[in-house]
């Protein structure tokens, strides 16, 4: 082993409200001190309710927006303190791949403009022809015809624009992909489909993902290792069979019981939590989930838990963290 | 007269069929589909997009425009009342009061400018001759009942100063407002995180065991299904393509494509190697076809499948799919049609 491919050291990003409309400004702690390693070739997955930070991580790490602090090392490099012009370089060996590559995108550009696109800016073709065999190759490794080289978004389905978001994420060669809900907004049958080729590719050019999801059955099924997030802290991390299986944060336990499953026979042993997401700007003291939790003691109230191991690389930011399911309250 | 009144279901749709545009370019969104609801219990109607459940969902209350949709054959009968001939001016006696019905987005439900509790009293309003005060009480009680915190404060909150989770459940207490016999929720989660889910599904169960509330549920979600009803009508491309009670459906799926969605769906409690992918994409909506629907993505398929349209094969324990292999009967005519 060469050490982790990324290493995310005590990583913040407060956003600051405007004041106004009797709101004081206020700092919303999105992320709120987050350490991680990805480790090359494994697909970690970020998982976590509406709200929790998980979106604004995976920005965070790409330095598609400024961190307010902390550390992102990725191959050794600290990409917050790198100027402009190197981190620009260091853009070709990250990419992410979004929930509709197609809604940021002038609707007036061809399928081969937009996959394209890295090519371009990072000057790899040498000539026009070149460049459209370079098109037609990505295309082609994700599964679409060289045909649709001169169409526009407006004519694919859902499933076939992911394809081009996938195309171009992969065009200039990156190690590391940031996926942002990739296949939430598909239909299941298509879904399978770009699951499939997210972990073909991966196969065959050695790629690492960051998963982010808040499919607990898509997670379970692509990633290597698993971590949660509540309000902008991680809040479980660890190897996927040990999360699934052992879940020792309340929260964690508490997803895992939710999720619906497919199977009628499958007892409905459910924790329902409480109350909604507190909002990120107003984050209770303490552990930010004790105002739902149903373990939740005075001491929770006063102060915030650390991750700690619990076994096997498996660690958990909870006072009373344990393998024991929480007995359903009646 | 009398025996068949015993028998009648709650709702029943008989052979629905809803196209879209004129007759130069006729598009059948639904096509010939029937399905029944028995009083107090919950059906899942189930499909990807573009499988007609939600036009299917909305007919039944005539809640399509037309133009530019129309109905191009069938019925729906409400205790035996069709609800497709009724006068127009009668629809609304029926909606609200004996079919209610909840959407996927509840903020684009409500009214941003006007308080919560004026909106679920609107509802007590129309239906019911109650006095200011005795409407402001049932309105507190609605809201308590689908668990809204504090509700002699919420009720006087507009629809931005609650979270998606409550305003869900404010769509609830509206729809509840005069005790219908029919709820029909179309993905009624779906926008929801998934703790919050779960809080909405618990409350709909709830309801159902308290106030006897028959439910049809529309969903894409095999997994909220599975969980919440009683019998699953599942739909491809406009049609029904197989029903029956849950376990049937999820133990012996009798259509492949029913075979083929359980199997593309990863899962909680198994490591699956590989996904099932079914090749292709949903048909788009077009004239009248031939065959079945799925027969151009079925692995399965037969000669006949393109041409000649299945009927609904009857697997015993009112488990039906539409499919020339489901079936006793299937086996001697199926060997027939695949040696032209």
């Amino acid at each position: 082993m060469t050490g982790p491919l990324l290493s995310v050291r005590d990583l913040r990003k407060v956003f600051n409200a405007q004041a106004g409309f009797g709101r004081p400004s206020a700092g919303v702690r999105a992320v709120d001190g987050i350490s991680f390693d990805v480790e090359p070739g494994e697909t970690l997955a970020l998982v976590g309710e509406s709200g929790c930070g998980k979106s604004t991580l995976g920005r965070l790490i790409l330095q598609l927006i400024p961190a307010s602090g902390g550390q992102v090392m990725f191959e050794g490099v600290d990409l917050v303190h790198l100027g402009t012009r190197p981190l620009r370089e260091m853009r070709r060996r990250m990419q992410m791949v979004f929930q509709d590559p197609f809604g940021s995108l002038s609707p007036r550009r061809s399928v081969a403009d937009i996959v394209a696109e890295p090519i371009d800016s990072f000057g790899l073709a040498p000539s026009r022809k070149a460049r459209r065999e370079m098109v037609a190759d990505l295309l082609h490794q994700v599964g679409l015809p060289s045909s649709v080289m001169d169409r526009y978004p407006r004519q694919f389905s859902g499933g076939q624009r992911q394809r081009i978001g996938i195309a171009r994420a992969i065009a200039a060669g990156p190690s590391f992909i940031v996926a942002d809900e990739p296949v939430s907004a598909l239909d299941v049958s298509v879904q399978a489909q770009v699951i499939n080729l997210m972990q073909d590719l991966q196969e065959s050019r050695g790629l690492t993902y960051l998963f982010i999801a808040h499919d607990l059955a898509v997670v379970r099924h692509i990633a290597t290792r698993v971590a949660v997030m509540y309000l902008g802290r991680i809040v479980e991390i660890g190897p996927k069979a040990r999360v699934y299986a052992a879940p020792h944060h309340p929260y964690t336990q508490a997803l895992l019981s939710a999720a619906p499953n497919p199977d009628p026979d499958i007892p409905k042993r459910q924790i329902i939590l409480t109350g909604d997401v507190p909002s990120p700007s107003n984050a209770p003291s303490g552990c930010a989930f004790h105002t739902r939790c149903p373990i939740a003691q005075a001491r929770c109230r006063m102060e915030a838990p650390e991750l700690r191991p619990v076994g096997g690389g498996h660690q958990a930011a909870c006072h009373f963290a344990t393998d024991h399911p929480i007995p359903v309250p009646s | 007269m009398t025996a068949a009144v015993e028998d009648r279901p709650l709702l029943r749709v008989d052979r629905l069929s809803v196209e879209f545009g004129g007759p130069a370019a006729r598009l059948r969104v639904v096509d010939e589909v029937s399905f029944d609801i028995e009083a107090g219990e919950t059906v899942g109607l189930v499909g990807e997009s573009g499988s007609g459940k939600s036009i299917t969902a909305l007919s039944i209350l005539r809640l399509v425009p037309e133009p530019p949709s129309h109905l191009a054959g069938g019925r729906v009968l409400l205790d035996g009342v069709d609800l497709t001939t009724l006068p127009r001016d009668q629809l609304p006696d029926i909606r609200g009061r004996d079919i209610a019905m909840i959407f996927q987005e509840p903020m684009s439900s409500l009214n941003p400018v006007q308080r919560i509790g004026d909106q679920v009293a609107e509802a007590i309003l129309l239906h019911q001759k109650l006095d200011a005060a005795s409407r402001r009480a049932r309105v507190l009680d609605l809201l308590r009942l689908v668990g809204i915190p504090d509700p002699s404060r919420r009720i006087d909150a507009y629809p931005h100063q609650f979270s998606g989770g409550m305003r869900q459940r404010v769509m609830i207490a509206m729809a509840l407002a005069c005790n219908p016999r029919l709820l029909i929720a179309d993905e009624p989660t779906t926008a929801l995180d998934v703790t919050i889910q779960a809080q909405v599904l618990a409350l709909l169960r709830d309801l159902k065991t308290e106030f006897g509330t028959a439910i049809l549920l529309i969903t894409h979600d095999l997994g909220v299904v599975a969980e919440s009803c009683q019998r699953v009508v599942v739909m491809y491309a406009g049609r029904v393509v197989e029903s029956g009670p849950v376990r049937a459906i999820f133990r012996n799926p009798s259509h492949p494509y029913t075979r083929a969605l359980l199997q593309s769906i990863p899962r909680l409690d198994e490591e699956r190697r590989r996904l099932h992918q079914i090749p292709g994409n949903v048909p788009p909506p077009g004239p009248l076809r031939a065959g079945c629907a799925f027969h151009t993505r079925c692995a399965e398929r037969l000669l006949r499948c393109a041409t000649d349209r299945p009927p609904m094969m009857q697997l015993g324990g009112g488990h039906q799919a539409a499919c020339w292999l489901a079936g006793p009967m299937a086996q001697a005519p199926m060997a027939q049609a695949v040696t032209p």
